[in-house]
């Protein structure tokens, strides 16, 4: 995505129609910035999604029979993904500690 | 959506392309989520496919398809929160 706004050695002249040759300076830098921000909230809410997915699966287990989480299944909700995060952390530090 | 086509040559082309990433960002998100609900829902409210949807599974889609998100909602706090506090796992 970042390439779209040069950096690379083969930089496009046009994204989505829009003449990019046209934008001054200032225009491209706050483009750039724009960019990184809205693939990091692209990224963020990736995650978001495959959580929802796994935990979903994890505590969603009963009949459904209404729309609202019920009092098992929210706190399961929250506890997997902070576990999962959790897990996530442990991955790192074992690997970190492997490598010494 | 098809972007490349349809887009009308604004004046500001900086503010055109901030549209444009916005609206493709969202339509991927919500694609996402459709796919999403329905893997799920399909799953657990038709579990014999028959010549169309029974009342009682249309039901049981609107029920699952309201806890999806709420679960989606709880995630997103829960998520957000967590990384907001260990800053290193992010």
């Amino acid at each position: 995505m970042e390439s779209i706004l040069g950096g690379g050695g083969n930089v496009p002249t046009t994204a989505g129609g829009v003449d990019l040759t046209k934008l001054s300076d200032t225009d491209k830098a706050e483009l750039r910035q724009f960019i990184q921000a809205e693939s990091q909230k692209a990224s963020l809410q990736q995650s978001i999604h495959s959580l929802t997915d796994l935990c979903f699966r994890k505590c969603i287990t009963a009949r459904i029979a209404n729309g609202k989480l019920d009092k098992y299944e929210e706190p399961c909700m929250t506890n997997c993904v902070e576990r999962f995060l959790d897990g996530t952390q442990l991955i790192v530090r074992q690997l970190e500690q492997m490598r010494r | 959506m098809d972007s490349f086509s349809g887009t009308p040559s604004s004046s500001d082309p900086k503010a055109a392309l901030i549209t444009q990433v916005r609206q493709e960002s969202a339509l991927s998100n919500a694609r996402q989520l459709v796919e999403k609900v329905n893997e799920h829902c399909f799953e657990r409210c038709v579990p014999k496919p028959s010549t169309s949807l029974s009342s009682g599974e249309t039901s049981c889609y609107s029920a699952c398809m309201e806890k999806y998100m709420a679960a989606w909602n709880v995630v997103s706090k829960s998520y957000i929160t967590k990384l907001q506090r260990e800053p290193s796992m992010s």
